[in-house]
């Protein structure tokens, strides 16, 4: 964008900050110590400019929207080009990503097993995470779709548990299978789309092709399930679930924070940007399935979670069952819906990534993550019992955090929609049943690890508290929980600005 | 009105310097009730109370859609009746803490940082304009209660099963109350869809009501009720109140007196311009509260431990404010919906009565849980089969117990007789004025009646045991007479349950309903509230002779059974086989049957999802990668984690894209 009449390229900027960063942490497996530094100048710096950009964003309209466009390929036949630009969804979703990054690096600061190596897939994670939240090419988007694939399988693979390889290939296989299926879907829309022309991968060219009605009903109905598949899978929507909370329990602390933090809202992310805008029909067609399967991701993850022993395990379901959620908001097409849908998205970035870190520090100051081997833990853990408290508290919708404004809105969203056909009104008692099984499960797994009787199933003259870079880290997520959970308008108010996809009435 | 700011500021003020402990959060209290006293004088004296208006200011929190949602203050006389009493009861639980918690060591910031929370909890409760706002603090305070009812989960004084307990009853009062909280949540999204604002001054316009759907007003009233039920422990949810008696004792009292079960009926009040348009809704309300101050009365009666006593006569009392309330708008209702003609002044004896009943409650319970307090605090135990003879250690914890216990059983020209008196009145008054569900009313009437007689029985009962004969149990020393910062909050609240009633005398009749929206004055201009004419009224009603005698019977049974020994206690357990005792002792098994839907519909289901997700789903989707790869051997070949076996696979896919792309290729035509 122009600023100050100097034209500064701020969305590849922000793909080359971390890229290079990336490159260059990588290569100093010599120092570690500064491997680490390192990485946190470059996400530091990369959040600055982030933030800079936001902000120079708000100043110039009122809208947060901008693109930068390179020529990649163009020819006759075809077209692919280096195509960018962010609005109210996106931008909040760079943000998120941004700060998320700069966080985890802080937190991760006792990584010693190969940090130049660690810190170096983070980032390039990074770049292909900021690269999938602006793309405007479908050829760009499934390409930096795939790039965030492969740091994320080297961290669970290199730096996870004892399943590591398992979880890891699971996760691969799993999300690629449903990644080509969309490309699948992609292929076959931009086909329909050029219509014999010239074949434009950009969203602009199909966009239009949408609205001059090239895409018949069937043919929306076909493509919005082939795109949506591949997303859901990503979200993950039941019962496309199940690499998720394997990933989750064998993926290192920052793994873990960035997939769920970040990577699961690439799916929902697609919805909204692909399927919705797109194919409208298909959309309405597939609205009552997408309703019910919404409701069951709630209500299944939370009952999961009543059953899982293992802490990451447990908020893992809590994820699928939070994203469940967003999806209900999107598949109500309302705009109300669809806004506290992205209202949630970043929520729960924020939220869950308390938990993950939680987690995190639960398997390494205390030994174990197994639920039933903890108790007590509050005497000796009093910073870590009171993060975890906020944490679950904020999870489980408490009023003031910025968890109760999006599942409010959401759930309200779902009233105003069934006011339509009033005598199915009686199915938003699964949403409403699911905040109690919520604060069932979060309050039930309290009592078992840091209140009651002092464990004697570990060794506990060796369960030492918080250290200071993880106070640091949760510190900052849990004033910004607060921050927008008090005045939540601020990032209301961005999303607002977003121009409602085409399947929005 | 300038000081309204700072009065919230002032509300947060503890909890922003927990660092400093003690004396800021108890200065923080002595302001705060500085501050209400203050702005409720402004308020009382100025124009607007005069006009019968509420003070409202609010900016803008959220809005979405055609939907506004605000952040205010919201000041009529009813507000300022709740912030002055519950600042002012807080004000001497803080200065009660001083003595009580003592011994915490560490913990105290802890404990200081909570309750400060929880009284801007309840203040912000008070002041707000809106629903929302309403149920942001209302939330606040549910988590504060757990904080604080679970404040001994860990390292408890008495031990690890003391401690497990704590944790049990903490998350049991806050996931039943969360069900009622859950109510309200749907109540609000009734509200904010039927109105599109949950300012107090958009829903409580009768304008707006009348246009609005009569089904969504009374949909969204049930759904309020819901949230009183859970919050203020009202029948069927009324389990975890007993259970909270596991943390301190001065949090039983802010928890029973000042704060957070007032809170329901407070909503109920604050909410009466919706529930009065629904007769049969009152009703509901007024048969939940009656049928709750019942049962909870008889499970007072064989109970052994002295706070769990009182846990149950709280909830009974809270049962009699929400009969009360119900009953009171029962009439208005008939009056509105029907037309059915009623004393306009009668119909405002309910709400007067409840809001009365709920501040006299507040002075004498606090002072009940204090004196418990300091009882536990010198012998060391809960149980009242080991005290006994204390009057003559503890004389002025014994007077002041004294005091508070006539209060609560109704003794003539203590508070609670008023007030009590008045709830049992509106309760009549369907019956009398002959209206349609008059027999259910009498039927409520003579429960309460009964309620009032077993209230005067139990309360004894307790006092009796604990301060009268002689010490029953050797091994538990008594440490004298509390210290002062301790006898001093009893002393103070003990001129308040005595004198509190005769307010109403004094123009608080007026306060409470004069410009309270909803309440029957503000409907029908009754101003009939001349002291005379309350006085006449009670002097006069032969049901008031009823009650009292009923009351003073309740209190001789006791002195019988427990002072005298004339008639033995242990005749009506003959060898522990009284079913009907066990059956009290279970509290009519609802612990049981809330442990058995918990357990079934909680636990069960959720092994069963487990089940079903390791096995169907995710052994469907292993199934399918067998499969594919050719069997368990080449995935075990896979996963050993060579990048050749990576890359292989991605080339799979390079090639299932080129092959999909010639495909479409073809077939496409291009």
């Amino acid at each position: 964008m122009e600023t100050g009449g100097i034209e500064i390229p701020f969305l590849i900027l922000l793909l080359l900050i971390p890229l290079i960063g990336a490159v260059v942490t990588a290569v100093m497996s010599k120092k570690p110590k500064r491997a680490k530094n390192v990485a946190l100048l470059f996400s530091g710096i990369t959040l600055a400019v982030t933030l800079m950009y936001g902000y120079l964003l708000s100043a110039a309209s009122t809208v947060y929207s901008d693109s930068e466009s390179y020529a990649w390929v163009d020819t006759e036949y075809l077209r692919i080009s280096f195509d960018m630009g962010v609005d109210g969804m996106s931008i909040l979703m760079i943000l998120l990503t941004a700060a998320l990054v700069f966080i985890v690096t802080i937190f991760s600061r006792y990584e010693s097993d190969r940090p130049n190596t660690f810190f170096a897939l983070i980032l390039a994670m990074e770049v292909g995470l900021m690269g999938v939240y602006m793309a405007q090419d479908y050829f760009l988007f499934y390409i930096f779709w795939e790039v965030t694939l492969i740091p994320m399988y080297f961290l669970i693979s290199g730096w996870g548990g004892p399943r590591r390889h398992y979880a890891a290939i699971k996760f691969f296989i799993y999300t690629h299978v449903a990644s080509l299926i969309m490309l699948i879907g992609i292929f076959m829309m931009v086909f329909e789309a050029s219509a014999g022309g010239t074949l434009d991968f950009t969203f602009a060219a199909v966009k239009e092709a949408s609205i001059a009605g090239i895409f018949s009903p069937v043919m929306q109905t076909a493509l919005f399930g082939l795109l949506f598949l591949g997303f859901a899978a990503k979200m993950p929507i039941v019962p496309f679930h199940t690499w998720l909370p394997d990933a989750h329990v064998e993926a290192p602390t920052a793994g873990s924070v960035l997939l769920a933090a970040v990577m699961l809202k690439m799916g929902s992310y697609g919805i909204i940007r692909i399927c919705l805008d797109i194919f409208p029909d298909g959309a309405v067609s597939w609205q009552p399935a997408l309703i019910v399967i919404a409701l069951v991701s709630i209500v299944y993850g939370a009952y999961a979670c009543i059953a899982q022993k293992d802490l990451k395990k447990m908020v893992a379901f809590s994820s699928i069952s939070h994203m469940g959620m967003v999806l209900l908001g999107i598949a109500l097409l309302t705009e109300l819906g669809i806004q506290f849908a992205i209202f949630q998205m970043f929520a729960h970035g924020l939220i869950t990534s308390v938990l993950f870190m939680v987690c995190g520090v639960a398997g390494h100051n205390a030994g174990t993550r197994e639920i039933p081997l903890l108790g007590g833990l509050a005497g000796r853990m009093p910073l870590f019992a009171a993060f975890m408290m906020f944490g679950f508290l904020a999870s489980l919708g408490l009023p003031g955090l910025v968890g109760f404004v999006a599942e409010f809105g959401i759930i309200f969203a779902f009233f105003e929609y069934l006011q339509t056909t009033p005598e199915l009104l009686w199915i938003i008692v699964f949403a409403l049943a699911s905040l109690l099984l919520t604060a069932g499960y979060y309050t039930w797994a309290m009592q078992r690890t840091i209140f009651g009787k002092e464990t004697t199933k570990i060794d506990i003259e060796k369960v030492h508290d918080v250290s200071r870079t993880e106070v640091l880290a949760l510190t900052a997520l849990c004033a910004m929980i607060a921050i927008f959970g008090l005045m939540p308008s601020l990032i209301l108010e961005v999303i607002q600005t977003m121009p409602l996809p085409m399947g929005v009435f | 009105m300038i000081p309204l700011l700072a009065f919230v500021v002032v509300g947060f003020f503890g909890n922003k310097f927990k660092g400093g402990g003690t004396a800021i959060a108890v200065l923080s209290a002595v302001a705060a009730f500085a501050l209400s006293g203050v702005v409720s004088y402004a308020y009382l004296t100025g124009d607007l109370y005069s006009t019968s208006q509420p003070y409202v200011a609010s900016i803008k929190w959220l809005a979405f859609g055609s939907y506004e949602l605000n952040f205010g203050i919201y000041i009529d006389s009813l507000t300022c009746v709740m912030m002055l009493f519950s600042s002012f009861i807080s004000m001497l639980i803080f200065v009660y803490s001083i003595g009580y918690m003592g011994g915490e060591g560490k913990k105290k910031r802890r404990y200081y940082a909570e309750i400060s929370l929880f009284l801007a909890g309840m203040l912000g409760l008070v002041l707000s304009s809106n629903f929302l706002e309403m149920f942001i603090f209302w939330e606040i305070m549910g988590v504060c209660s757990y904080l604080l009812i679970g404040f001994w989960s860990y390292k408890h004084p008495e031990g690890d099963e003391a401690s497990m307990k704590a944790a049990s009853a903490a998350k049991k009062a806050f996931l039943v109350t969360r069900l009622g909280d859950v109510c309200f949540m749907a109540g609000l999204f009734v509200l904010l869809w039927t109105f599109t604002s949950l300012d107090f001054t958009v829903v409580f316009d009768a304008a707006n009501i009348a246009s609005a759907e009569t089904g969504m007003v009374i949909l969204g009233a049930l759904l309020l009720f819901g949230g009183v039920i859970g919050k203020s422990a009202q029948f069927p949810l009324q389990d975890w109140l007993p259970d909270a008696m596991a943390g301190p004792t001065t949090v039983s009292a802010l928890i029973h007196a000042a704060t957070m079960v007032k809170a329901g009926v407070y909503l109920i009040a604050r909410s009466y311009p919706l529930f009065i348009q629904n007769a049969d809704v009152m009703l509901l309300v007024a048969i939940i509260g009656a049928v709750t101050a019942f049962i909870a009365a008889t499970m007072a009666l064989n109970n052994m431990n002295i706070k769990r006593v009182l846990a149950y006569s709280t909830i009974s009392q809270l049962g009699y404010m929400v009969m009360a309330l119900g009953a009171g708008g029962y009439l208005i209702a008939m009056e509105m919906q029907h037309g059915v003609p009623t004393a306009g002044i009668l119909a405002t004896v309910g709400f007067t009565a409840g809001v009365f009943h709920m501040m006299n409650h507040a002075f004498f319970k606090a002072l009940l849980f204090m004196g418990a307090g300091s009882v536990i605090h010198a012998t060391g135990t809960e149980d009242m089969r080991k005290m006994g003879g204390l009057s003559k250690k503890m004389r002025k914890t014994s007077w002041t117990m004294l005091i508070g216990c006539l209060s609560i059983a109704g003794f003539p020209l203590f508070s609670g007789f008023w007030s009590k008196d008045m709830i049992l009145e509106a309760t009549m008054e369907p019956s009398i004025a002959g209206l349609a569900a008059g027999d259910i009313f009498l039927f409520l009437f003579a429960l309460a009646a009964i309620t009032a007689f077993l209230t005067a029985f139990y309360m004894f009962r307790m006092w009796f045991m604990t301060f009268h004969g002689k010490p029953k149990d050797e091994s538990i020393h008594c440490h004298g007479e509390s210290p002062k910062s301790m006898t001093i909050p009893l002393i103070i609240l003990s001129i308040f349950a005595l004198g509190s009633g005769f307010l109403i005398f004094f123009g608080l009749g007026d306060i409470i309903t004069f410009n309270v929206s909803g309440s029957g004055a503000y409907y029908f201009g009754g101003d009939g509230h001349t002291p005379a004419h309350i006085f006449d009224a009670i002097v006069t009603n032969i049901w008031t002779y009823v009650t009292m005698g009923l009351a003073l019977i309740g209190i001789l049974l006791a002195y019988l059974m427990y002072a005298r020994s004339l008639i033995n206690p242990a005749r009506f357990n003959a060898n522990g086989r009284s079913r009907v005792y066990r059956f009290l002792n279970a509290r009519y098994f609802f612990p049981e049957l809330y442990d058995q839907i918990a357990l079934k519909l909680g636990f069960g289901v959720a092994k069963g999802i487990d089940y079903l997700d390791k096995n169907l789903i995710d052994g469907t989707v292993n199934g399918i990668s067998n499969a594919v790869v050719g069997g368990s051997g080449a995935l075990r070949k896979i996963q050993t984690g060579h990048v050749r076996d990576y890359v292989s696979l991605i080339a799979l896919g390079v090639i299932a894209i080129m092959a999909i792309l010639a495909l479409l290729v073809f077939s496409g035509g291009i």
